[in-house]
């Protein structure tokens, strides 16, 4: 039974519950003194051992819940009442059951046939698991897999044996024989049904964890042009967002010399009766980042603007104090619907309200500076997320340098790679000497290291 | 010696001393106590995370212990402290002693040599001011650790828990490693303000107690608040209920339940009314806002209760 538990925590791990090989071995003890006997106990015992927050209970609820379908428990507790069936297994017996063929007294022979014929829907359970693990159906990784693994599963079955004996019985003459073909026919086709079933189950468990880890690690590279092409990306920009937050959202202290504190030195030194041998310094706790941040989502970069306004939606999730900003010709601040609206609403009225027009870097630095000038402090991170193309428009360097002047840093993250900086209509050139650093940003990956990196060194 | 309980047993224990649980806190129970591993509870306030270290001591008739956590926590005040005082007044009145060991000794190198002999004697554990932590793993009977909110401690104070969390042994550098008598069970409690560290989460198991449902509520109001009718706990709980489903600062935990249930008990309502709840609506909602925002509600809400 440990190898099926194995098995349940491999599914567990690849839809994204982390369990290290101790909680397996915690969850087998949990198993040897709970038993399998009852499915919510044995499901709470489970959960109680595996899963380690409130998001990985709803993860694990699911994944037990499709991985124990099979082993319906509640048979073995009241094997006197069966009810309807709702097992597909059962389906498969009570069909062939009615069928009129059965009460013929010609009877199959093949193992198999004698299984589906008879309606041991437990037999017919633990065959197919049996069949399941010799054929590896664990070890399937892609879709078009399936028909393969389903294939060996039914040989592993002993399909062979079953067909032989229904083609012998169709080339008889007895009609009785050939009663028994065609139920066993149709006996085959509803269990070919239940393997492709298990199958796809066993794949959606096993192995969508892993092609999705390879999708998710092909998305990071792609350039945010043509991350439209992918669904989830929403997804996955959150995790990335997420991520970063847990990293960086532990305060920590920076030991600074230089302050004794005098209350902690005198409390350590009463073992040495009073004589100041040990020195304690006073602390200083890092402040988490105060960042604003001003998103171009003119028409020149309406490629990126989307999954970068993602990405700073995910960014007011989990940061509190981030100001929003987006600008096309003018600049208008967008905190209030990032925080009262979800992200596709969100993102949309942004786009509506502000996106498309004609970029003007000057006039949106200019009411940028009007706005919150003031507010910008010595602890304030600006990033621009934009092309620096103005349309040969004033630049209005003057104001960047203002601003740079007052934060803390003043980082430019332009979605174009530096070698078309200051081509054509591109002010990079002029404004890069304002910033503290500016970056390309073209993927998620680049886009992930920067900002991890404005958490860390955010001190 | 080990006790023996099932989960029915601890179950019913549970409920004869006024806890009321469901059956996946019952295993949490039964597996803590025979796999020994301590169990971190999570769950927004007021659900009984507290609670439950309580009555868990008090069905196995064991001491509690209790550790509340708070930023700067550290060592000396967690596990142990040295008598400082004590050390001091003893070199003093031992000063003289001293004199008399060292009678006869020629030379620096002897001396010390026969001070060597006595050992640590300042550093045994005659010495030792033990705290909660270390209280617990030198109980000669069960003990029940409660270390409360434990996110609120800083993350030094989470990884020196990792070795009393697995080995049920604490480190005392001058005396050595001291090891459980008997290991106690631990309950560590969380109001999720920050995400704890993988390593601490992998040594226990992990019990998340959501708000409970209708039914779980009613029998936990029956059993504290006895004196209640039917009808009015029923009003209550169902009124609650929905107040859940409302867009709250806070939700409304059990304890606040609780609460609002001796509230009405000492009214003497026999039923719910607009007016009644509207007086008293401050016992279940700690925000002005979320007050304002049922009373705004008040009439549907009311709809909603008395139709179904």
């Amino acid at each position: 039974m440990d190898r099926i538990l194995v098995d349940f925590v491999k599914a567990l791990r690849s839809n994204g519950v982390r369990i290290s090989t101790s909680e397996t071995l915690d969850a087998i003890h949990a198993v040897d003194l709970v038993g399998y006997g009852k499915r919510s106990q044995l499901k709470s015992a489970l959960s109680l051992t595996l899963a380690k927050s409130e998001e990985e209970k709803s993860r694990f609820d699911s994944c037990f819940d499709q991985f124990f379908h099979f082993n319906s428990f509640e048979q073995f507790e009241q094997p006197a009442q069966k009810p309807p069936p709702k097992n597909p297994l059962q389906r498969i017996i009570s069909l062939s059951s009615s069928n009129p063929a059965n009460n013929n007294p010609a009877q199959a022979e093949s193992p198999l046939g004698q299984m589906l014929m008879q309606g041991d829907s437990q037999a017919l359970a633990s065959a197919m698991a049996n069949a399941a693990s010799a054929a590896n159906v664990r070890d399937i990784k892609v879709m078009t897999q399936k028909g393969l693994y389903g294939r060996r599963m039914m040989m592993a079955m002993g399909l062979e044996a079953m067909e032989q004996e229904m083609w012998a019985s169709e080339a008889s003459d007895d009609l009785q024989e050939q009663a028994l073909a065609r139920s066993l026919r149709d006996a085959r086709e509803r269990l070919r049904e239940e393997v492709k079933h298990y199958v796809e189950r066993q794949y959606l468990l096993q192995a969508s964890g892993e092609s999705r880890a390879l999708r998710e690690s092909v998305m990071r590279e792609t350039s945010l042009e043509n991350l439209r092409e992918f669904k989830d990306v929403q997804n996955l920009v959150r995790k990335l967002a997420k991520k970063l937050v847990a990293t960086h959202s532990r305060r920590r202290k920076v030991y600074q010399r230089g302050k004794l504190d005098v209350r902690n030195t005198i409390r350590r030194n009463i073992p040495y009766s009073g004589v100041l041998l040990e020195t304690h310094w006073k602390t200083k706790r890092v402040d988490k980042p105060k960042v604003m941040a001003i998103c171009d989502v003119s028409g020149s970069v309406s490629q990126y603007s989307r999954f970068l306004l993602m990405f700073l939606y995910s960014l007011t999730e989990v940061i509190s104090n981030v100001r929003a900003f987006a600008f096309s010709s003018d600049l208008q601040e967008v905190t209030q619907w990032f925080e009262s609206e979800n992200i596709d609403t969100a993102i949309n009225l942004t786009l509506d309200r502000i996106g498309g027009g004609s970029t003007d870097y000057g006039q949106s630095l200019q009411t940028f500076t009007d706005l919150c000038l003031n507010q910008i402090d010595h602890r304030t991170t600006v990033i621009m997320l934009g092309d620096a193309r103005n349309n040969y428009g004033d630049a209005r360097t003057e104001l960047l340098q203002a601003i740079q002047s007052r934060a803390r840093q003043l980082i430019w993250l332009n979605p174009e790679s530096r070698l078309r900086w200051g081509s054509g209509d591109s002010e990079m050139k002029r404004y890069k000497p304002y910033c503290s650093w500016a970056e390309p940003c073209q993927s998620l990956n680049q886009l992930e290291r920067f900002i991890g990196n404005l958490l860390r060194y955010n001190q | 010696m080990k006790n023996d309980f099932s989960v029915e047993q601890i179950k019913s224990g549970f409920a004869e001393s006024g806890y009321i649980c469901n059956d996946n806190i019952a295993m949490t129970m039964f597996l803590a106590h025979q796999l020994e591993k301590p169990v971190m509870v999570e769950g927004p306030p007021g659900v009984g995370k507290t609670e439950l270290a309580k009555a868990t001591a008090q069905f196995l008739n064991w001491d509690l212990i209790r550790l509340q956590c708070y930023e700067g926590l550290d060592e000396a005040k967690a596990l142990y402290e040295w008598k400082y005082g004590k050390q001091l007044l003893y070199t003093q009145v031992l000063k003289d002693k001293l004199g008399d060991l060292l009678k006869g000794a020629h030379g620096l190198a002897e001396s010390i040599d026969r001070l060597h002999e006595f050992g640590d004697i300042f550093y045994s554990e005659q010495f030792l001011e033990p705290r909660p932590l270390l209280q617990a793993l030198q109980a000669e009977q069960g003990t029940v650790l409660l270390i409360d909110e434990i996110d609120k401690a800083d993350n030094e104070f989470e990884s020196f828990l990792l070795e009393m969390l697995s080995d049920y042994q604490i480190s005392i550098p001058e005396i050595g490693t001291i090891k459980a008598r008997r290991h106690p069970i631990v309950f560590l409690t969380s109001n999720n303000t920050r995400e704890l560290s993988d390593a601490l989460k992998r040594r226990c198991l992990h019990l998340f107690i959501p708000f409970p449902d209708a039914t779980l509520e009613r029998s936990i109001i029956q059993s504290r608040v006895p004196g209640i009718n039917d009808k009015l706990r029923q009003q209550l709980v169902g009124f609650v209920q929905e107040v859940r489903k409302l867009d709250l600062k806070k939700q409304p935990a059990i304890s606040e339940t609780i609460d609002w249930a001796r509230t009405l008990l000492l009214l003497h309502s026999e039923s719910l009314s607009p007016e009644l709840v509207e007086t008293t609506l401050n016992v279940l909602l700690k925000h002005e806002e979320d007050i304002s925002n049922v009373k705004d509600d008040m009439r549907s809400l009311f709809n909603k209760l008395f139709k179904s």
